[in-house]
């Protein structure tokens, strides 16, 4: 027992003990002469590994919005060799969990299983990538689904939040499309899935990522037997068009009647992870507005009670970023809400953070980074990102220190930079009649409908 | 088979608080979780939504920790925190690199000792709970579908059936008398449990327990109220209506076996035959053949839980929206047709196999991981319960062996004991605006 008293020991907080040392594990680098890209690591928390094979290639570059996801879900429905309630079961006799689906930049197969059935699940895997069939049937039933889960996503309010905020910052760029309409996902054609396949589904546009437990020379002696009969060179690279500037605060209201709270989502187009403000500005977003314990958060839910769960967070694509602050509040705090929001946004951008506010912001990002060190999916997720976007192999090793080096200077520096809140659009969902004057407060109102169309 | 097993070592400190630890030299991370054996279920009469309120307020301030402070502390060391509240259980926990543990355990000391709000906290929250109500269920297509929907049709008796989330008339009647008065009936450490798991010794976290829990004061053991539910003997039947999305959506519950009995390991047998994902035959049959759905899935305590964190009356249900072309009856039908078959027909060896494989392969990433990153929050949340409710910790590492010993007749024998009329409710969730433009 200790010799503190009692009362001490309960008044006072307890200082941090000595930092146990934080060390990534080694990676294991190889690249097929298929141009394959492959990162293992090892992690032996339970008898499993997961994986995700990236293509490096996503909606962005299929040319019709949605198209690229609807490929990735009927890459799962058949291949030359096995229907779709055999890649199904036999997923299930591997003890395994498979999902294709693909985001604005990638396409991924993401799988996991027991380390006992790995050889098996790694060779669906590579069938999947490089023999799937594309049924006409699987196809229109997809086709279906994807119709119907966008109507609902249309009934969403952070869905078309997010999807008007990518509209206005990426206009006239393929970022802008965040998900297709009705009409778009009515003309797609099974040869259009077939087509984007080919040229995207190649070795030279891939990176597989494993984590698990499994010894990494071995694991990487099966990867090359099962997948360097693959072949195919890098996919052409999609287009970059010039972005327009942006001037002036504007709101879209889209309308929703009936809503009873109204989902406010502010963004500025902000950079790349690879940009060399990338870590100044994810430390100014997490004392602004991406933490619990962060300014926004305190401001409009712990003191004034307006919302559940407001955050701002950096969204990294691969050729630009934004940055954007979300709320879901009652409807008679909209103008209420957006004021704060621009208060705390231009207190970022005109006082210096002091220096326990900063130590404490360091210190939160620089902890959760190492979080993920305990976990298979977690450590996949962090030599997933650093090999996905080229970043320096001390990515992980050296970040901690990085952050800690940042000083109030450079968090001001980034503030000003990127939360541009002169010129930052403001999308609002609600119903019409409720905020529209409120909103208007902030900036000329364009409303519509959830369509997208102006009424 | 590979076998996996996770080291348990716990302890009970005088005033009744037990403490558990689960080693790990993974990482540099230490999860710690204090669970309370209170849920939503067993909330104050007439009070619904309290206990999920209450939550809210173990972070409004402590004596030596003022509002906020729990939060500051806590990520200005590296960490996450979140609380959550169930049927049966409420829990905080938070994990942090492990130089951090001495910290988070007097955190969660201090507000097992003495909580120290005052009604402006409970107002702020109040408001904060409403806006989580309001962007989870009522501004949301099938919201709360069927977790809140169901409890009403399918129980009678209120703990079981009330709106867990809470009515907004009872969240605005709730007064900080209220909040005291739950915090000292049920907030006492022979009612709790404290977890610490990943880069600790048990050594040291006994220690440390012993350190900042042993002289908060024990209190009486919580009379709980009485859960029970008489049997069900008609089939049940409700419908509500959705208000945004677009297309109709049903539900259908059978009333579960209790939990541990050898008809409950039948029957998460039988549920991972129906619903694991889409080789399950709810699936595969509702959406992937037949195209009467394009959602399907459930589970045994599936609304708002898993297998194992219930104490009371549960139902082992399934989630459908089908396409507007397709009426009720003629989805439920196809349902129907799905689970006759399992009472009917006995599942053959391989299906099973294939079920069991795939069944261990999940519980393994559940204890590894499983909730919103936190690293062994599954594990915490079973070793919680089986602690709770089940006295035995050690059913963890165990409670595997059960499924796995499960047989085809067990299968069809609970399948024809659970799957009839009278042991079902079903609730239709029909779109205000049928088939209209949007």
């Amino acid at each position: 027992m200790s010799s503190a008293p009692r009362h001490e020991v309960h008044s006072s907080v307890p200082g941090l003990a000595a930092e146990r040392p934080v060390i990534w594990p080694p990676r294991t680098h190889a690249n097929l002469a298929n141009g394959l890209e492959i990162v293992l690591v090892e992690s032996h928390t339970i008898p499993k590994f997961n994986g995700d094979l990236f293509f490096r290639s996503g909606n962005a570059a299929a040319g019709v919005p949605g198209l690229a996801d609807l490929t990735a879900g009927v890459v799962r429905t058949g291949t030359a060799a096995r229907s779709s309630r055999q890649i199904e079961e036999d997923l299930r006799r591997l003890g395994a969990d498979l999902a294709s689906s693909a985001g604005t930049d990638t396409s991924v197969i993401s799988f996991g299983g027991l380390s006992e059935f790995s050889e098996e699940l790694l060779r669906l895997v590579a069938e999947l990538a490089q023999q799937a069939s594309f049924p006409e049937g699987e196809f229109e039933r997809e086709r279906r689904q994807m119709f119907e889960a966008l109507r609902i996503d249309r009934t969403t309010p952070g869905f078309l939040a997010g999807e008007g905020i990518r509209k206005i910052l990426f206009a006239g760029h393929p970022y802008a499309q965040v998900a297709p309409t009705e009409a778009q996902v009515e003309g797609y054609r099974r040869e259009q899935l077939a087509e984007y396949y080919a040229s995207h589904y190649r070795p030279g546009n891939a990176l597989l990522v494993m984590a698990g437990d499994f010894e990494p020379r071995a694991m990487l002696k099966q990867v090359e037997k099962i997948f360097s009969a693959w072949s195919g060179g890098a996919a052409e690279s999609s287009p970059d068009p010039a972005l327009g500037e942006i001037r002036g605060r504007r709101v879209r209201l889209v309308n929703l009647p009936g809503s009873v709270q109204t989902q406010i989502l502010v963004g500025n187009r902000a950079i790349t992870r690879k940009h060399p403000d990338w870590k100044k500005l994810t430390l100014a977003n997490s004392i602004y507005g991406g933490a619990f314990n962060s300014r926004l958060v305190m401001n409009i839910r712990e003191q004034k009670g307006y919302t559940y769960s407001p955050r701002s967070g950096v969204h990294p694509l691969r050729q630009h970023g934004y940055f954007s602050i979300h709320a879901a509040v009652r409807n008679d705090v909209a103008a209420a809400t957006l004021t704060e929001i621009f208060y705390e946004l231009d207190r970022m951008r005109s006082v210096a953070v002091g220096d326990d506010e900063l130590a404490d912001a360091r210190n939160y990002l620089s902890g959760v980074f190492s979080l993920g060190l305990a976990t298979q999916d977690g450590l996949a997720s962090q030599i997933g990102t650093v090999a996905l976007e080229n970043l320096p192999d001390d990515y992980l090793e050296t970040y901690r220190e990085k952050i800690r080096d940042i000083q109030a200077a450079e968090v001001l520096d980034a503030a000003q930079k990127y939360f541009d809140s002169a010129n930052a659009q403001i999308v609002v969902v609600g119903d019409r009649a409720q905020i529209e004057s409120q909103v208007s407060l902030f900036g000329p109102v364009e409303v519509q409908d959830a369509q997208g169309n102006r009424i | 088979m590979t076998q996996f097993s996770v080291p348990i070592e716990s302890t009970a400190l005088p005033n009744g608080l037990r403490v558990v630890v689960s080693p790990d030299r993974i990482a540099p991370v230490t999860t710690v979780g204090v669970y309370y054996n209170i849920g939503f279920r067993l909330e104050p009469h007439g009070r619904s939504g309290f206990a999920h309120l209450f939550e809210h307020m173990m972070f409004q301030g402590s004596a030596n920790a003022g509002k906020m402070m729990h939060i500051k502390l806590i990520n200005s060391s590296g960490g996450v925190l979140n609380g959550s509240t169930h049927h049966d259980v409420t829990n905080y926990y938070e994990t942090v690199p492990s130089n951090a543990l001495e910290r988070v355990l007097w955190l969660e000391a201090d507000r097992m000792r003495a909580l120290k709000v005052d009604d402006e906290n409970l107002r702020n929250q109040r408001d904060v709970v409403k806006e989580e109500v309001r962007v989870n269920v009522l501004n949301q297509p099938y919201g709360g579908f069927p977790w809140l929907d169901m409890p009403p049709v399918a129980f009678r008796h209120w703990p079981n059936a009330h709106n867990f989330y809470g009515d907004f008339a009872d969240l605005d009647s709730a007064s900080l008398a209220d909040v005291q008065a739950f915090f000292k009936t049920y907030y006492t450490p022979s009612n709790a449990i404290l977890l610490m798991l990943g880069d600790l010794t048990p050594e040291e976290g006994f220690r440390l327990a012993e350190r900042y829990f042993a002289d908060i004061p024990s209190g009486p053991a919580p009379r709980l109220a009485d859960s029970s539910e008489l049997p069900q003997t008609e089939e049940r039947r409700g419908t509500v209506e959705e208000k945004f999305g677009t297309l109709p959506a049903m539900a259908i519950g059978y009333r579960a076996p209790r939990r541990l009995t050898p008809e409950w390991y039948a029957a998460g047998i039988l549920d991972q035959a129906l619903h694991s994902g889409r080789a399950g035959r709810v699936y595969r049959r509702l959406v992937l053949e037949q195209q009467i759905a394009v959602e399907a899935d459930g589970g045994m305590n599936s609304l708002g839980g898993d297998l194992f964190d219930y104490n009371g009356p549960t139902l082992i249900a399934t989630r459908i929206l089908h396409k507007p072309e397709y009426s009720a009856e003629q989805t439920l039908a196809a349902f129907d047709a799905v689970v006759s078959e399992m009472k009917e027909k006995r599942i053959a060896e391989e299906e099973l196999e294939q079920i069991k494989v795939k069944f261990r392969s999940d519980y393994f990433s559940m204890l590894e991981g499983g909730h919103g990153g936190v690293p062994r929050y599954g594990l915490m949340h079973l070793l919680a319960c089986f602690s709770l409710f089940d006295n035995e910790p050690g059913l963890v590492n165990s409670v595997l062996g059960g499924f796995m010993e499960v047989s085809p007749e067990d299968v069809e024998s609970v399948a024809r004991q659970l799957f009839v009329r009278h042991n079902r409710s079903i609730v239709i969730r029909q779109p205000a605006k049928k088939g209209a433009a949007l």
